[in-house]
């Protein structure tokens, strides 16, 4: 018997125990569904949950251990046939079927929830891992003070982290610079002065940028800003002739940061209570002046949290560093130089022919480890600011 | 009772809200120095007459005024005048106590500040005893002034508000239902202040309480419908109403 045909007869006994389990309830009172303890159909649910729940859990188990075969097979079968005559028979009056029931939903929306934690764990645990087998063969001083990255895939490699932390924090840096005031002064004004046609054609398409594929910011990057920063401002201005670079990749990722600013400051901004905008007025006191000094003031935390969710955006980001910014591991001050970042450097470290006990490959988990540590840091952070604001109005 | 001045004058003043006529043709006179009450079912239009006073009615996208409405011989619906301005010289508490998320200092502050009514931080410091002063307040306050003013009783931010909008220096204060979020207790004592700020301002307040009404002012505007029915001694509007829609209210028929 295969698998497939396993779920199949687990199917269809399910059906036949929903249908059985009503019946039997409602003989069991004659007919009359009022003297039941709950409606009908949940005695229905309750026999065919019992059916399909433990045979499926030794479906699963057996799967795991051995291909299910013929033996597997009749196993779960026989398990969810008994599942369904056991349940079968509690099918009366006064089981609460109703309650049964909600346990096994209850029980469903906790394994959704564990696994999604569970999964983050298991990312957690396995970078770890991979770490400490880094740091075994690495020294970590050397991981986290040296200033040079030159891997040689020959072994005695400089694995520096200082050059990408810098380059990581210096573009994300040039992309807030441009995301955050573009995005806050747009999010005022749509909530602020836009009327509401305007607001209803503006605000989605702002949203747009959101939905454009990193790669494809990364191609114009690589084709449009690149070339034109190049010609009209580093050349003329002396300070180099490279394409990729800092400002590039760092004005393209701040074009892709302008709608979750704007978005979430949007909503925060919309939240502030009007009464206080009015007493404000009623003081005599402009529209501006209220903004700023109402409406933002009584914003703030919430447009920090907005802004330190693209800062972790920004960090994250890659495809647009690939392509705009290159992959030169540099420390330098000058923003038309081309650099990288942690994660192209992760990607990079990977690709190819790679050799999993070599610190050269073994190096990439520690970068993203100490990544996902900085944005953890950053999210938390935003998620207790965004919560202080919350309670500040109820 | 001091001499009568009027300060602000209503004629023939119509609002609409889109095509909603939510105020019919008033006339009415505020007087200086008295504290003069709109009553009259809820929907019946005081608080948006109350917004044509000092122009906050221009907020309200869909809203249109007609008429005229003097203060001082001026029409504050004249193009040449600014509501920004105008709302400095007539100020507004609302329903709800509404104080800024800032400290109780820098609520009292705020008009003085976007004004520049003062020129030194001890000027200020003076404007905001005052008005807490006069808003019944600054014995409750005056250890905690950096305090947040969202962390006073509902009583108290209340007062604030008051505090508030006197510091500004007004001529005259709205008031939309001051007392309606408060207790028993705190009521008193708006109540109480209220007749006590008539020495300086003309104060107008909405209520919806017939007996704060006769309470706290001496002149009592009833509307209905959008009407004004009445308008007159607010003793003589209590004990002989001379409109039968006047009577049917306060003796609880309609309402
Ligand atoms: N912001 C507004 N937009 C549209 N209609 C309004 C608005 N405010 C009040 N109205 C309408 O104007 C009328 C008078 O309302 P209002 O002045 O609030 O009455 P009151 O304060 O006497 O209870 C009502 O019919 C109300 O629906
Ligand atoms: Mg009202």
């Amino acid at each position: 018997m295969t698998a497939v045909s396993t779920l199949l007869m687990l199917g269809i006994l399910a059906t036949l125990g929903f249908v059985l389990g009503r019946r039997r309830a409602l003989a069991s009172v004659q007919g009359d569904s009022r003297r039941l303890h709950s409606l009908p159909h949940y005695y229905g649910w309750a026999v065919a949950i019992w059916t399909v729940l433990p045979a499926s859990v030794l479906f699963l188990a057996w799967q795991t251990v051995a291909p299910l075969g013929n033996a597997g097979g009749f196993a779960v079968l026989a398990l969810a046939l008994g599942g369904l005559v056991w349940a079968w028979l509690r099918s009366s009056a006064t089981f609460r079927a109703r309650n049964a029931v909600e346990r096994a939903v209850m029980g469903l929306l906790i394994l959704a929830s564990s696994i999604a934690i569970a999964t983050t764990a298991g990312i957690v645990l396995s970078m770890l891992f991979e770490t400490r087998n880094f740091f075994s063969q690495y020294d970590w001083t050397r991981f986290f003070f040296s200033t040079t990255w030159s891997p040689r895939f020959q072994g005695d490699s400089d694995l520096g982290f200082l050059p990408l932390l810098w380059g990581t924090l210096y573009i994300s840096f040039i992309a807030l610079l441009f995301a955050v005031p573009t995005g806050l002064f747009a999010a005022i004004y749509l909530s602020e002065y836009a009327g509401p046609r305007l607001r209803a054609i503006a605000k989605p398409l702002i949203e747009v940028l959101a939905g454009i594929p990193t790669i494809v910011y990364g191609l114009f990057a690589l084709i449009t800003v690149g070339p034109l920063l190049r010609d009209y401002f580093a050349q003329p201005l002396g300070l180099g002739n490279s394409g990729s670079s800092v400002m590039t990749a760092g004005l393209v990722m701040g074009i892709m940061l302008i709608p979750f600013v704007s978005s979430l400051s949007d909503d925060i901004i919309s939240q502030v209570p009007q009464s206080l905008r009015d007493g404000s007025l009623g003081l005599g006191a402009t529209k501006s002046e209220t903004i700023r000094q109402v409406v933002l003031p009584a914003a703030l935390p919430g447009i920090v949290g907005a802004v330190l969710l693209a800062a972790s955006r920004a960090i994250g980001e890659t495809m647009i560093v690939v392509l705009g910014a290159g992959a030169a591991a540099k420390l330098d001050l000058n923003p038309f130089e081309a650099m990288t970042t942690i994660t192209v450097k992760i990607v990079g470290q990977l690709t190819g022919d790679t050799d999993f006990a070599a610190p050269e490959t073994l190096v990439a988990f520690a970068l993203g480890l100490t990544l996902f540590a900085f944005t953890l840091c950053l999210n938390v952070l935003a998620l207790i600011i965004v919560r202080k604001y919350r309670e500040q109005y109820e | 009772m001091t001499t009568e001045t009027t300060k602000m004058t209503a004629r023939s003043v119509q609002v609409f809200y889109g095509d909603n006529h939510a105020i019919k043709d008033v006339d009415v006179d505020i007087l200086d120095n008295t504290v003069t009450a709109f009553i009259g079912p809820s929907g019946c239009g005081k608080s948006t007459f109350l917004r044509c006073l000092n122009r906050m009615n221009d907020t309200i996208d869909i809203c249109r005024v007609q008429g005229e409405i003097l203060m001082q011989g001026e029409n504050i619906y004249d193009p040449r005048v600014d509501p920004v301005q105008l709302r400095a010289k007539v100020g507004m508490v609302f329903q709800k106590p509404n104080p800024f998320p800032k400290s109780i200092y820098d609520n009292v502050a705020y008009g003085p500040k976007i004004h520049g009514l003062t020129r030194s931080k001890a000027e200020l410091d003076e404007v905001v005893e005052k008005s807490l002063r006069r808003a019944a307040l600054w014995a409750e306050v005056k250890d905690r002034l950096h305090a947040p003013g969202t962390g006073l009783s509902g009583g108290q931010q209340q007062r604030l508000c008051i505090a508030r909008a006197i510091a500004t220096n007004p001529e005259v204060l709205l008031m939309d239902e001051p007392c309606s979020a408060l207790d028993p207790i705190a009521t008193a004592q708006v109540e109480e202040l209220i007749d006590e700020l008539r020495t300086q301002f003309a104060v107008v307040i909405v209520t919806h309480s017939m007996q704060q009404a006769a309470r706290v002012s001496q002149r009592t505007a009833f509307f209905h419908l959008g009407n004004l029915v009445e308008y007159g001694e607010t003793g003589q509007i209590f004990t002989t109403p001379r409109d039968p829609r006047t009577e049917s209210y306060i003796t609880g028929r309609i309402g």
